[in-house]
C-alpha cells in the first residue's frame, strides 16, 4: 500500500503541532513538516528534538517557499543542521540563490516541479535545466501542479519517466485557478489515474489539499482513488 | 550569424537544388515572428497565447500576406482578456500590411473549450473546425507557449484517446492510423474546396484567381502534409516493438507526445522528414518542392501577386501568368499522386486503403 499522509500546513498553517495531533488517529505513515513561510523555520526546527513523530516511516522538510537573498545563507546553515536525521527537503527552486550553497545537501535536497505562477521549474525542459546545476537532487513530484500547467498529463507523464530516478515524494493536491491547494475533484482524479502506474508503490505520497480535520479521512480516499482505482470505478463526489 | 536549419532546407542540400523562395519566405516568417514577439513581449501569458496562423503560421510569409492570428485563451475567464485582445490587435495592425478575412475565423478572441469538447456534431461549426484544425496544421505562438502547447496536446488527446482502431490496429494490415483524426482532416480540405466557391459567389467572384491557385497550392499543401503526419504515427514507430506500444495502455500518453511532436513541424517540412527518409523518390520531391517554390515566387513579387487578385473571374484561359501558375499547380498535384501512390515506401498502401475511400 502506497505510504499516505499530510503536509502539515495544509491541515494547519503555521501550526505543525496542532497538525501532528490531527494525523494522530489516522491511516497515514509520511509526513512533511512545513515551514512553507520563513518565519515557522526556526520555531519547527528547535521543536524538533521534542516531537513524537514515531508513527511515521518518512518525514521530510519543507523549506520556506520565498526568503531574501540576504537570508539564504542562515536558511540553509538551519537546514544543513538537520541533515544527519536523512529527511529530505523539498525547496521552490526560485528561492535557490547561491547553487554552490544547496549543492552540499546532496540528495537530501528535493527539487518540486513549480505551478504556472513561477518562471522556471515548472516544465520537464525547465527541471532538465535545474537538474543539470544540481546533479545530485532528488524530485518532489507535484502532481497538482504538474496538471495546472498541462492538463493533456503528458508533461506530468515524462517527468514521472524523465526523473524516474530521482522521484522521492510525492505532492497532491488539486491546484485551483487561484493557485491554492484544493480537495482532489472527479475530474483531477481522472487526471491523475493517467499517470498513476508511473508512481512506485513505495513513493511516500504527501496530501497538500487543504482540509478540515474531519475531512482528512475523505480526502485520503480520494488520494487512494487518483493513484490506484481504475477509471470506471471514480465516482463524482 | 548561425546557420538555418529545417528538414526543407535539409532536403534541397541532399538532392542537390536550391528553392530560393521557400528560404527566403522561411527567413522572412522568422524576422516577422521576433518582430511580433517584442512588440507583444507584455502580452503572454500561460492561460493565453497569441497564435499565428496562415502563412506566417507555416513559416511561409511574404511581403504582401496578412498575418491570421488569434487570441487563445485556456484558463480562467476574466474581463480584461478582451483588453488584452484589443492591445495584441492594435500591435499586430502595426506590423501586418494587409487586414485579414471578412469571415472572422481570424483576429478574434478563441476559448479553448470549443476547440476541445466540440469536435463532430451540430455544434462543431466551419469556424469552429477551421481553427481546430489550423492549430494543429499551421499554428505558431508569439512568446510563451504554455497555453497553446497545452490546448493542442489535449485536442490531440481527444482525437487519439478515443479513437479505439488507433491502438488496436486496423484488422488486416496491423496498422495504427488515427482515422478520427484523419477523417476531421479530410472533412477540413473539404469545406475549405467547398467554401471556395462559396466566397466565390460572396464576392461576386473578386479576388477568385488567387484564391484558386492557393487552394491549389498551400491549402493542398495543409491536407497532404496532415496526411502524411497521419500515416507518420504508424510508420515512426519500428515495425519490431510497435505492437508492444500500440498495446501497452501506459504508453498511450508517449504516443500522444509523439504524434504532437510530428504536427508541430511546418507543413513543408512534414512531407521534407519524409522526403529525407526515401532517396528513390527525391525526382518526385524535386518536382513538388520546386513548384511549391514557383508558388511563393508569385506571391513575392507584388507585379504577379496583384495581377492574380485583381484578374476578372472567367479570364484565366487566356491570361498567361494564370495559365503558367495553373501548370505550376498541376506539376505539384502530380508530385503528390507519385509520393503518395509509392509503393516502394509503405505510402502508397496507406494511400489506397486509408486516403481514398
Amino acid at each position: 500500500m502506497q505510504p499516505l499522509g499530510f503536509s502539515t500546513g495544509a491541515l494547519a498553517l503555521s501550526d505543525f503541532r496542532r497538525a501532528l495531533r490531527m494525523l494522530q488517529d489516522q491511516p497515514v505513515s509520511v509526513v512533511e513538516l512545513s515551514a512553507i513561510r520563513e518565519h515557522e523555520l526556526i520555531p519547527l526546527l528547535r521543536s524538533l528534538d521534542d516531537l513524537d513523530l514515531s508513527q511515521f516511516k518518512y518525514v521530510s522538510i519543507h523549506a520556506p517557499s520565498s526568503f531574501s537573498q540576504a537570508n539564504e545563507l542562515s536558511i540553509f546553515r538551519e537546514l544543513y543542521e538537520s541533515r544527519d536525521r536523512g529527511w529530505p527537503v523539498i525547496v521552490h527552486p526560485d528561492t535557490l540563490h547561491d547553487f554552490s550553497l544547496w549543492r552540499e545537501l546532496g540528495d537530501l535536497l528535493c527539487i518540486e516541479n513549480m505551478d504556472k505562477r513561477k518562471p522556471g521549474g515548472r516544465t520537464i525542459r525547465e527541471l532538465e535545466l535545474l537538474f543539470d546545476e544540481f546533479p545530485d537532487a532528488s524530485f518532489c513530484f507535484d502532481i497538482g501542479h504538474a496538471r495546472q500547467v498541462d492538463t493533456s498529463m503528458t508533461e506530468a507523464y515524462l517527468m514521472l519517466k524523465r526523473f524516474s530516478s530521482r522521484l522521492r515524494q510525492l505532492h497532491i493536491s488539486e491546484v485551483n485557478t487561484l493557485n491554492k491547494h484544493d480537495r482532489l475533484s472527479f475530474v483531477s482524479i481522472l487526471d491523475f489515474q493517467e499517470v498513476a502506474h508511473l508512481i512506485p508503490s513505495s513513493t511516500p505520497v504527501i496530501i497538500e489539499s487543504v482540509v478540515a480535520e474531519d475531512q482528512i479521512g475523505a480526502e485520503i480516499c480520494r488520494v487512494q482513488r487518483a493513484l490506484h482505482a481504475p477509471m470506471e470505478q471514480v465516482e463524482a463526489s | 550569424m548561425e546557420e538555418p536549419s529545417y528538414p526543407t532546407l535539409d532536403l534541397s542540400r541532399r538532392i542537390g537544388v536550391q528553392w530560393p523562395n521557400i528560404e527566403a519566405a522561411r527567413t522572412f516568417s522568422r524576422e516577422t515572428l521576433d518582430i511580433l514577439k517584442c512588440a507583444l513581449a507584455d502580452s503572454d501569458s500561460d492561460d493565453t497565447s497569441v497564435v499565428v496562423l496562415g502563412s506566417l503560421g507555416r513559416e511561409e510569409f511574404t511581403s504582401g500576406s496578412d498575418i491570421d492570428w488569434n487570441l487563445l485563451v485556456d484558463g480562467i475567464a476574466d474581463p480584461n482578456h478582451h483588453a488584452l485582445f484589443l492591445d495584441a490587435q492594435k500591435k499586430i495592425k502595426e506590423v501586418a500590411t494587409k487586414s485579414v478575412g471578412r469571415e472572422g475565423t481570424f483576429d478574434a478572441f478563441v476559448s479553448s473549450h470549443d476547440l476541445i469538447h466540440r469536435i463532430g456534431g451540430e455544434d462543431d461549426t466551419n469556424r469552429n473546425l477551421t481553427r481546430r484544425l489550423l492549430l494543429l496544421l499551421e499554428s505558431t505562438p508569439i512568446g510563451r507557449s504554455i497555453a497553446h502547447e497545452r490546448v493542442v496536446k489535449n485536442i490531440l488527446k481527444r482525437y487519439l484517446l478515443e479513437d479505439l482502431s488507433f491502438w488496436r490496429g486496423t484488422t488486416v494490415h496491423s496498422h495504427h492510423i488515427p482515422h478520427f483524426l484523419l477523417n476531421d482532416k479530410a472533412r477540413f480540405w473539404r469545406t475549405m474546396t467547398v467554401d471556395f466557391a462559396y466566397k466565390l459567389r460572396m464576392r461576386s467572384g473578386q479576388g477568385w484567381a488567387i484564391r484558386n491557385i492557393k487552394l491549389r497550392m498551400s491549402r493542398k499543401l495543409l491536407y497532404i502534409s496532415g496526411l502524411v503526419a497521419c500515416f507518420r504515427c504508424h510508420l515512426i514507430f519500428p515495425e519490431e516493438g510497435r505492437e508492444s506500444v500500440f498495446g501497452d495502455e501506459d504508453l498511450r500518453l508517449e504516443v500522444v507526445n509523439v504524434v504532437d511532436a510530428i504536427f508541430s513541424d511546418k507543413p513543408l517540412d512534414i512531407i521534407a522528414t519524409f522526403g529525407i527518409e526515401h532517396a528513390h523518390l527525391y525526382g518526385t520531391f524535386s518536382q513538388l518542392f520546386g513548384a511549391y517554390d514557383e508558388f511563393l515566387g508569385i506571391l513575392r513579387d507584388e507585379e504577379r501577386r496583384k495581377h492574380l487578385e485583381t484578374l476578372a473571374e472567367g479570364s484565366g484561359d487566356h491570361d498567361p501568368l494564370y495559365r503558367e501558375a495553373r501548370a505550376m499547380s498541376h506539376r505539384f498535384r502530380d508530385a503528390i499522386l507519385e509520393m503518395l501512390f509509392d509503393d516502394q515506401s509503405e505510402l502508397g498502401l496507406l494511400t489506397r486503403l486509408y486516403g481514398v475511400v
